[in-house]
């Protein structure tokens, strides 16, 4: 079957917009669950992006470059667990210190690791990996099952996130926490554990979005699989200074727009990345000036909220800090 | 029986409080609201050490150089005073808009567009150069104004206001970018727009202060302006009940919508004026790319001084000295400048810490951070 | 109620399960708990008396490991035991049934129940085992309840069962229930002791903190009265009179007799010693309440109202600024956050008369709702969904709570202290603040800070709001003061109708029988009230008409000297009295089957 309306390469752009801002509304999801609002996601991707680069360009491995963004990704939850779980801080607003901590420091670093400010030397990264069998689906297979192994990755925490939070206690537990703490401290159960739990998750999910920005797929498969239009916002295998363009707040309205759900969010992630990669791939056939492409995601994210947003439930404790009587 | 209120004429006056107690209540105040943000200060300026230790320089040489270049001499106070003047601007633009409950991290895409609305007044605009200096700077405000009065709409419709702004920051940059490399584009060989004229242009202040112009007494007085605005007006009285408790504001009939919008968008006005201001006093003109991140650290002006007018101001001052002093510390002691920024984003992230005070000073401390917490989350 | 015998017999002897010595707990120079000591025996009902602020809860909190005791010790089986978190309480069995409840309403009955002490292995959560495992323990204990239910979707009283239910879940044996009978009906109370009594069969030791005096007579083997923070006296439930309770409570003499009269709260008001009729010792409890009295003179009971409106001629001597408050309204929908929409979509006009108090009372809402919602509909704070709100007269359904409040409409909300007063604004600030933007209080955009405190110094005077500080921080006021702070504001200008939506909620009794006479003498003046309150007792004491809401809507009305406590019941459980659709309004039905309705007696449905 020919692909005459070219909706495989469509849909292979529309996972590679979408898979970063899913890890990271998987990461908002966690928090929020357990009560703390993570307006840090945008941070925690830009400090692991650079940290899987790191690792990479020390390694020569993206594997460990993986595991260093991993590792700065914990980090940073942690650190936003810190100050708003057990210092109390007001976590947007400490949310937004980690966002300029990520921003200045990784400015910092850039001119300490690197010598230099703006984009990191090129580092080894993911290759797309084609699944056989699966990849030969007419149209879509190619689009689904010709990516990296994060893009695979991100398919299995979908399902495995529904499971946790309907299946296990901790799932049960965190959801609670992020309703009434109250609840879960007189059953025994640390409010401020759940937290830190559900922020250091955050953390690592939203590095994965991060990793996956900055090491993702190889340039060389970029290219043939975008074309040239797709590299002024796309993603390379390098890093480059505040690389993550708001992703994170994105991600956050992704949440937002699918109702604090896994399966939601996803699905609005999936959404914005059509709409990108709409823009992106068909955008060449109008003059549009090229800054009002670039404007695209945050038009329609604002959209996106202003329509939906007002309806949508949050846990009713995010957003305060617990404190005992 | 009748005891109603309204009828009793044999209410006593109200004691008046002497002139004496009411200073040292001001005093107390003003005290008191610093304990936060020096304890923060502090924090950061450690961990700050930390950093510069492990990029293996010396600490004391890092920050002896860090405050000699930013309050060291009139040269140093001329540098620290023209970073501080749209810093207070920026400052205001979060403060303002925090009193009626609403964090304006937009601050950044109102300070783009109040810029490239006063170049493209000043640029065009003919007559004598203070009314046009007056238009350009009344255009900023306009701009920063309607942009800020934007997140404020959608808010109504229930998109929070911390994404809004963000996302406005981006499409603000974009548009600005545009505007400066199309229609605005000006002549010279590096992007950006047409420069401003001589006699358009702000005057500097003189008196050895290098560079600082007479912005700063525009934002002084900005500062003064906030301050009456939140606080002997009736708006005031109605954005700052909005803010502390918007259900209890619904129920006296104070709308909410309103004046969290129109509060949002005074922010956007400081910042637009901040804008023009910057553009006036110190560029000329709009390059591609634009002085980056003087919003954004309005936001920790703004929180570092308790988002009150006076705090602003102080903030400012002390942000624009560290930033001053940043260049002397990569100059003597090789520190990346970029430290300024991390320790700005250090202070942001302990000023609200109520946990740290209450370790410090105990249970009394939680009163302290009133005024600086927002303690909600995303939705509606 | 049933023979309690075997219970109060041989506990004496046995060691306490509970015991409490010398416990003292001090909030700054506040003493809540000074050295209080009690004991509770296997197989007994403990009763804990004492009025707001007495320290009762306070206590229960150091019990259950909220707070730690500055001093004195716990005993539980003659062992001292140190509770330093509700997870120790739980290992020791202690189970406690908050006030507010403490449950997930997102989460199921079951998953709230296993919270923390869930089945499953390999850190799995086994949701099948768990609703089987709460259903065997609800069928047990006779506690009915659907393990799969959404606990928001339940009412207050099923809610309560599901807290209960945790603590038997974790094998309580010793269980606290603070103030259990605040939100549920009669007959809701009648059925927990129902229940409770069959917890204490099974072994089970259970304390009960309350101020009403007669449900804990009924309720309880022996009752340790709390006041100021210390013991009073202990005495046995059965052959201690309510008036000797509510004297060692309140600490002096209080009349229960007399029309008006709060009296299960041991409280008279001003209005009530005006001797104004047959009102004879009706006897505490307020369940017989009853009296023809009216206090004033010149106020009319519902019946009488009812009739003014049918014939002018009957207008009394005070019927100037006679109003009608009139409301056609539903309930808000899935926006209010739990209000059930069973199909409860009658239009009703509610009518509060001059020189009337309506009170109405509901309970099978969650925490109350339908109640905020008819109170926030009314006043304009949350728009109707449909009908008309008439003030006067005139529709003022399009307008907004501001307006309102401008034609002379008063609203006390029910959360003073998120929805009545800004908390961090002084108090001179909060009284201003529905009317900063008029002169005097401010000029030409701009406040004049000095006639603000001079207008708040004279109403916080007037109102006793202590401390007579018009710049101390309305958030630093106790409650009962921070209450005459709203009501200061919210009755100074002659307001036409009043609002009042469970005004004296956790408040002190003195400030109770100061607001009470506030607004009997509001009423007096010539003011329509309309009181909100979960509270029958409070009700009784005040109401002229009683209109019972439930389920969302209103389900019928009861002439407040002549309405018995199962009536009322009745109707908050949701039975109806008029089976017909269109208005319920006591004044259009005056001439037709109101005699009927007072009575009590739904033609459809027949008393239990």
């Amino acid at each position: 079957m020919d692909d005459v309306l070219g909706l495989g390469p469509l849909l292979a752009s529309t996972i590679r917009f979408a898979t970063p801002l899913g890890f990271a509304a998987l990461g908002g999801l966690f928090s929020e669950r357990s009560g703390v609002v993570n307006i840090a996601l945008e941070g925690m991707m830009l400090i692991s992006a650079f940290a899987g680069v790191v690792g990479s360009y020390a390694s020569g491995s993206a594997l460990v470059g993986l595991a260093t963004g991993l590792a700065a990704g914990l980090l940073i939850g942690l650190v936003h667990a810190a100050v708003s779980v057990s210092l109390q801080a007001d976590q947007i607003i400490s949310g937004t210190a980690i966002n300029l901590l990520a921003l200045g420091g990784t400015g910092f670093l850039m001119e300490t690791v690197f010598g230099s400010g703006g984009t990191s030397p090129r580092v080894s990264a993911f290759d797309p990996v084609r699944i056989p069998g699966l990849a030969d689906i007419p149209i879509i297979g190619e689009a689904l099952f010709n990516q990296s192994v994060l893009v695979y990755l991100l398919y299995l925490l979908v399902p495995l996130t529904v499971f946790v939070l309907r299946r296990t206690r901790f799932g049960l537990r965190l959801r609670a926490t992020g309703e009434v703490p109250e609840a879960v401290d007189t059953a025994g159960i640390s409010v401020v554990r759940m937290r830190y739990a559900g922020v250091a998750l955050s953390g690592m999910l939203a590095a994965l979005g991060g990793v996956y920005l900055s090491m993702g797929v190889a340039l060389s498969g970029m290219l043939a699989a975008l074309g040239g239009v797709y590299l002024s916002m796309s993603l390379l295998s390098a890093f480059t200074e505040n690389m993550t363009l708001g992703r994170g707040f994105i991600a956050l309205a992704a949440l937002i727009f699918g109702r604090w759900t896994p399966v939601g969010a996803i699905g609005a992630a999936l959404l914005f990345g059509l709409a990108q990669a709409l823009v992106v791939t068909r955008g060449s056939d109008v003059p549009i000036p090229q800054e009002f492409v670039a404007m695209f995601p945050y038009v329609l994210t604002i959209i996106a909220l202003a329509t939906f947003g007002g309806r949508a439930v949050a846990p009713a404790a995010s957003g305060k800090p617990y404190r005992k009587e | 029986m009748d005891t109603r209120p309204a009828e009793a004429p044999d209410a006593p006056p109200p004691p008046r409080r002497p002139a004496a107690e009411v200073v040292r209540r001001q005093l107390g105040a003003a005290g008191r609201a610093l304990v936060f943000p020096a304890v923060a200060a502090v924090l950061a300026f450690a961990v700050g050490a930390v950093v510069i230790l492990a990029t293996g320089q010396d600490v004391g040489a890092a920050y002896s150089a860090l405050f000699r270049g930013g309050f060291g001499s009139a040269g140093a106070w001329g540098r620290t005073l023209l970073n501080a003047t749209p810093l207070i601007f920026t400052g205001l633009a979060v403060a303002l808009p925090f009193r009626a409950g609403l964090f304006n991290i937009g601050g950044e895409g109102q300070l783009y567009l109040g810029a490239i609305a006063a170049v493209w007044v000043a640029t065009t605009l003919g007559g004598p150069a203070p009314l046009v200096v007056i238009a350009a700077i009344v255009a900023a405000g306009l701009a920063g104004f309607l942009w800020g009065a934007i997140p404020g709409a959608l808010k109504g419709l229930g998109a929070h206001e911390v994404i809004t702004t963000i996302m406005l920051n981006f499409i603000a940059i974009n548009l600005v970018t545009w505007l400066a490399l199309n229609p605005l584009a000006g002549a010279s060989a590096t992007p950006g727009t047409g420069s401003v004229a001589d006699p358009v242009r702000l005057a500097r202040l003189g008196a050895g202060l290098g560079r600082a112009h007479w912005g700063l007494l525009l934002g002084l007085v900005a500062a003064v302006i906030a301050y009456l605005v939140i606080w002997r007006t009736a708006r005031g009285f109605a954005i700052r009940a909005v803010g502390l408790a918007p259900e209890a504001a619904r129920y006296a009939g104070i709308p909410v919508a309103v004046n969290g919008l129109l509060a949002i968008a005074l922010g956007g006005l400081f910042a637009g004026i901040g804008g023009g201001i910057e553009v006036l006093g110190v560029y000329g003109r709009v390059s591609i790319p634009f002085v980056a991140n003087l919003g954004f650290n309005g936001i920790g002006v703004a929180l570092l001084g308790r988002n009150h007018p006076a705090g602003v101001v102080l903030g400012a001052i002390f942000f624009g000295g560290l930033a001053a002093g940043a260049q002397e510390m990569q100059f003597a002691a090789d520190v990346p400048l970029d430290l300024a920024d991390v320790l700005l984003a250090v202070v942001l992230l302990f000023v609200t810490a109520t946990g740290i005070a209450e370790l410090l000073i105990g249970r009394r401390a939680r009163a302290l951070v009133d005024g600086t917490t927002l303690g909600r989350g995303l939705a509606g | 109620m049933e023979d309690r015998a075997p219970h109060r017999q041989g506990t004496a002897a046995d060691t306490p399960v509970l015991e409490m010595r010398g416990v003292t707990k001090r909030f700054g120079a506040v003493v809540a708990n000074d050295d209080i000591s009690l004991s509770l025996g296997r197989g007994e009902v403990l009763g804990l008396l004492g009025e707001n602020g007495a320290g009762k809860s306070t206590l229960m909190k150091i019990l259950f490991g909220l707070y730690t005791a500055d001093s004195g010790e716990v005993l539980v089986d003659g062992a001292p035991v140190r509770i330093a978190s509700p997870r120790d309480a739980v290992d020791l069995r202690i189970g406690m049934v908050h006030q507010h409840f403490v449950l997930v309403g997102p989460l199921s009955v079951a998953e709230n129940v296993v919270l923390g002490a869930e089945p499953g292995a390999a850190g799995l959560f086994d949701r099948g085992a768990a609703e089987q495992r709460v259903a065997d323990l609800a069928a047990r204990y006779g506690l009915a309840v659907d393990p799969s239910a959404r606990v928001g979707d339940l009412s207050v009283g099923v809610q309560q069962r599901v807290e209960i239910l945790k603590a038997l879940y974790r094998e309580a044996r010793i269980l606290i229930l603070d103030e259990p009978t605040a939100v549920l009906t009669p007959q809701e109370s009648h059925e927990l002791f129902r229940v409770l009594r069959g917890l204490v069969d099974q072994g089970l030791s259970i304390i009960l903190i309350t101020h009403k005096l007669g449900e804990l007579k009924q309720a309880a083997d022996r009752i340790t009265v709390i006041r100021d923070g210390r013991v009073i006296a202990t005495v046995p439930g059965a052959g201690t009179s309510e008036g000797e309770l509510a004297r060692l409570m309140v600490g002096r003499e209080v009349k229960l007799a007399g029309r008006r009269a709060a009296a299960a709260l041991g409280v008279t008001t001003d209005a009530a010693e005006e001797p104004a009729g047959g009102a004879d010792a009706a006897g505490p409890g307020g369940a017989t309440a009853a009296g023809a009295a009216t206090a004033g003179g010149g106020a009319t009971a519902a019946g009488a109202g009812a009739a003014a409106r049918a014939g002018p001629a009957r207008r009394g001597p005070r019927g100037r600024g006679r109003r009608r408050c009139g409301g056609r309204w539903r309930p808000g929908g899935a926006a209010a956050g739990g209000v059930r929409e069973d199909g409860g979509e009658r239009p009703v006009r509610l009518s509060a008369r001059g020189l009337v108090v309506a009170g109405v009372g509901g309970a099978t809402a969650v925490h109350g709702v339908d109640l905020v919602e008819l109170a926030a509909a009314l006043a304009g704070t949350r728009p109707a969904r449909a009908g008309v709100v008439e003030l006067d007269g005139q529709d003022v359904s399009r307008l907004g709570a501001a307006q309102r409040g401008e034609r002379g409409l008063a609203y006390i909300p029910e959360d003073r202290s998120t929805k009545g007063l800004v908390r961090d604004f002084t108090v001179a600030e909060n009284m201003t603040v529905k009317t900063f933007d008029e002169p005097p209080f401010s000029r030409l955009g701009w406040l004049r800070p000095g006639a603000i405190r001079r207008f708040a110094a004279r109403l916080v005077q007037a109102f006793d709001v202590r401390p007579a500080d018009p710049d101390a921080r309305a958030g630093s006021l106790s409650g009962g003061n921070q209450q005459k702070a709203v009501v200061a504001r919210e009755l100074t200008g002659e307001p036409g109708v009043v609002i009042a939506a469970q005004p004296t909620r956790g408040v002190d009794v003195g400030a109770i029988e100061f607001l009470h006479a506030r607004l009997l003498a509001e009423r007096d003046r010539g003011a329509a009230i309309l009181l909100l309150s979960l509270e029958l007792d409070e009700i009784r004491a005040l109401a002229d008409r009683i209109l019972v809401i439930a389920g969302g809507r209103f389900v019928g009305e009861l002439d407040a000297d002549r309405a018995t406590d199962e009536q009322l019941g009745l109707l908050m459980a949701g039975r109806e009295m008029a089976p017909v659709g269109g208005a319920l309004d006591p004044g259009d039905a005056a001439a037709g089957g109101r005699g009927t309705a007072a009575d009590g007696h739904p033609p459809g449905s027949a008393p239990l």
